[in-house]
């Protein structure tokens, strides 16, 4: 008699026990749709950088002829991913803050202008260098995907993508190469020129330098 | 009744001595007694570059605070925990940096304030982080080229 009922209350806790891990597998389904979208960052970081490398490798558009062409796929490719206008924001910093809308527009086009002025005259002289993806990072709507830069010498180059989520998309915010954040770099600078200046100091001066 | 008031005046004069060594103690070892107002935050480094607690965080070259402490965590990156003084706002981009004085001087962590409307709240993460710059690592990198 005992024993039954020992054995009885035996099963009633194995039951308890399977209903727990019942829910326990039901809970962590539920949060496991949230890994999957783990690889989200990465994969369109990675959309994008194999989009520019597809078009550096294209043969046709390597012809001198085509430079303008190919310069302006690169462009179209890269605007899609990059938030120019965040960059813009957070290169400015607290000087951002006293802009009129206006200002803040063409202070947008003109950064971007320069980033590409700088940045696609590098990308141009790509050589079969190859893109290691190493690490993606997540928190909350932001993330970082850790990147090497392989070159046919073997070097290295650590560059780091900071995103973050915009509606569907994920854009770049920053680009931290060697450790060195791009932001921070303009931040400083833009910041030394408006204070020993003023904006529209800074403004000239970036006209001159896309001009250029 | 003599001999007493001279064990009285030296009693007297050897507390005198141990509180200002306490004093003394205690402001050169920057010991707080009781806690500085100020709020806490949290920054992750994938290199600290030897920062250590006590570091000088500045803003513009001026004191805003100090490094309270340097731990790891789960990923192997530095999580380095500074203590800003209170009426010191800081934004959501704002971007840390850790930088050394000189070539071989101290480390120090550096603030570049930024534009963002959003403050970061008491025990809140900084997320824009810089890590030290290895600069042995980057000439050697650079001059020998890798295996």
């Amino acid at each position: 008699m005992y024993l039954e009922k020992c054995k009885g209350e035996l099963m009633g806790k194995k039951i308890i026990f399977n209903v727990f891990v019942f829910f326990v597998g039901l809970s962590l389904s539920a949060v496991f749709p949230l890994n999957a979208i783990a690889g989200e960052p990465k994969d369109q970081v990675k959309q994008t950088v194999d989009a520019v490398i597809q078009i550096l490798n294209n043969k046709e558009l390597k012809k001198p002829a085509k430079v303008e062409e190919r310069r302006a796929k690169i462009r179209e490719t890269v605007e899609k991913r990059f938030d120019f206008e965040e960059m813009a924001k957070r290169s400015l910093a607290l000087h951002w803050k006293d802009r009129t809308p206006q200002e803040k527009k063409e202070f947008t086009s003109l950064f971007s202008d320069l980033l590409e002025d700088t940045y696609i005259r590098k990308i141009e002289r790509y050589e079969d260098e190859k893109v290691v993806y190493t690490d993606e990072k997540l928190d909350g709507p932001y993330a970082t995907v850790r990147t090497r830069i392989v070159t046919t010498k073997e070097i290295e180059i650590p560059v780091d993508y900071k995103i973050f989520k915009k509606g569907q998309k994920w854009e770049v915010y920053d680009i931290i190469v060697e450790g060195v954040s791009l932001v921070n770099n303009y931040r400083t600078q833009f910041n030394q020129i408006i204070r020993s200046g003023s904006y529209e100091d800074l403004v000239q001066k970036l006209k001159k330098k896309v001009v250029k | 009744m003599k001999k007493f008031n001279l064990e009285i005046a030296v009693g007297f004069f050897l507390l005198l001595g141990i509180l200002s060594l306490a004093y003394i103690s205690i402001n050169l070892g920057k010991l707080e007694i009781v806690g500085k107002d100020g709020y806490t935050i949290y920054a992750e480094f994938e290199k600290a570059g030897g920062i250590k607690p006590k570091a000088v965080v500045e803003i513009a070259g001026v004191e805003v605070g100090t490094v309270k402490s340097v731990g790891i965590n789960s990923d192997y990156r530095a999580v380095v925990e500074l203590s800003i003084e209170k009426d010191i706002k800081l934004q959501e981009d704002a971007i840390a940096s850790i930088k050394t004085k000189g070539l071989i001087g101290e480390q120090y962590v550096q603030i570049s304030p930024g534009g963002s409307d959003k403050l970061i709240a008491n025990g809140g993460k900084l997320r824009e982080t810089e890590s030290a710059i290895d600069i042995e690592e980057l000439i050697s990198k650079y001059v020998f080229g890798k295996v």
